[in-house]
């Protein structure tokens, strides 16, 4: 038992102080929807699917990376929130490149998942240019379609944190912020094998194994 | 922290050379101990760093939402026609760079351009074409 005590969803719970919001939630099988995010690696607060209100703070936060503190009521599933965590799901939809509706891979995609659960409709929001990259075939390990990265840096976290290998980095700004490797070449590298950590932890289909994806 | 060194060096490279170069961003990360790919990351992130070679000088459209409310974009395609340019793109007499860049504090002025390290303000397409004109 941590000596944090807080409230959410009318819960009271309690954690060790530099546990993250999500975590107590989860403690007490209170399921908050993440997409950047996944235990294993270090939060960084990303894509905002898991954002909740805190009372007495103007702003969501994302619980995913918030520390909980003393005294904190949480709500977890308030209207504001799920009008939040929908509209982030339809921004990300949006700028997504390829036919994911009627893709094969689109049904393990997380993103759809997410869209689904989150019952978000027809699509709001127009694009005039969507992302779009060509397709990355060089690597006999790797292939990466980027125009179906939303840039969520699992791929970036998983190979710097778990496999240690530091393939990938985030480049640009803004709408034209990419998944990069070395300075932007196409994904060949030494050091990139078979260790297919980023294929796993990618949400979407913008990695996979050669040959088994769609050209 | 190595990282807390690689904003300054990078930016003393563009100073000394103009330009970032895949070599000069290899030696850098080498110099930190860091991948190459997050000293290209920082580079391209900000518009007055450039990863290739400019021309003798630089404009920067200012493309932030109070300049694109005031026809900013109207002023970028001025340039575009005016030397024949893209926005990342420079003259083959090497006398202009042509980029654009968010918000430069001159939303007082807007549609703004900086010309190297000169604002100009209010602008209009003729008036683009007049200052061009006093560049060499
Ligand atoms: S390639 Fe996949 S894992 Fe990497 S940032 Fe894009 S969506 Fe996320
Ligand atoms: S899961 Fe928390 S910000 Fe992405
Ligand atoms: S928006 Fe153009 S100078 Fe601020």
């Amino acid at each position: 038992m941590g000596d944090v005590k807080l409230i959410i969803d009318g819960t009271e719970v309690s954690g060790p102080s530099g546990m993250t919001i999500l975590e107590a939630a989860n403690e007490t099988d209170i399921n908050i929807p993440t997409l950047c995010h996944r235990p294993d690696l270090k939060p960084e607060g990303n894509c905002r699917i898991c954002v909740v209100e805190v009372e007495g703070s103007p702003r969501l936060v994302a619980s995913c990376h918030t520390p909980i503190t003393e005294g904190m009521v949480i709500n977890t599933c308030t209207p504001k929130a799920l009008a939040a965590r929908k509209t982030v799901v339809e921004l990300l939809i949006a700028g997504h490149t390829g036919p994911c509706v009627t893709d094969e891979c689109a049904k393990d995609c997380e993103l759809h998942y997410l869209a689904a659960e989150l019952e978000v409709g027809p699509p709001r929001f127009q694009v005039k240019a969507r992302r779009s990259y060509p397709m990355e075939t060089l690597s006999p390990y790797v292939q990466r379609d980027m125009g179906r990265c939303i840039l969520c840096r699992r791929c970036v976290r998983a190979c710097t944190e778990i496999a240690k290998k530091n393939v990938f980095s985030m480049a640009y700004r803004g709408f034209h912020s990419k998944v990069v490797v070395d300075c932007d070449v196409p994904l060949d590298k030494e050091e990139c094998r078979d260790c297919g950590i980023c294929i796993d932890y990618c949400p979407t289909s913008a990695l996979t194994k050669p040959n088994k994806g769609v050209s | 922290m190595e990282r807390d060194q690689l904003l300054g060096m990078i930016k003393e490279e563009q100073a000394k050379n103009g330009s970032v170069s895949d070599g000069a961003m290899a030696h850098i990360a080498q110099t930190l101990h860091l991948p190459i790919g997050n000293v290209y990351g920082v580079t391209t992130f900000y518009s007055f760093l450039s990863t290739r070679p400019l021309g003798r000088h630089v404009i920067h459209i200012c493309k932030s939402v109070p300049c694109f409310l005031q026809n900013g974009a109207m002023m970028a395609a001025a340039i575009e026609k005016e030397l024949g340019i893209s926005p990342g793109e420079t003259t083959s007499d090497g006398r202009f760079s042509f980029e654009l860049t968010n918000c430069i504090g001159a939303c007082d002025q807007a549609p703004a351009m900086l010309v190297d390290d000169e604002v100009y303000g209010d602008l209009t397409p003729e008036k683009i074409g007049e200052i061009l004109k006093s560049f060499e």
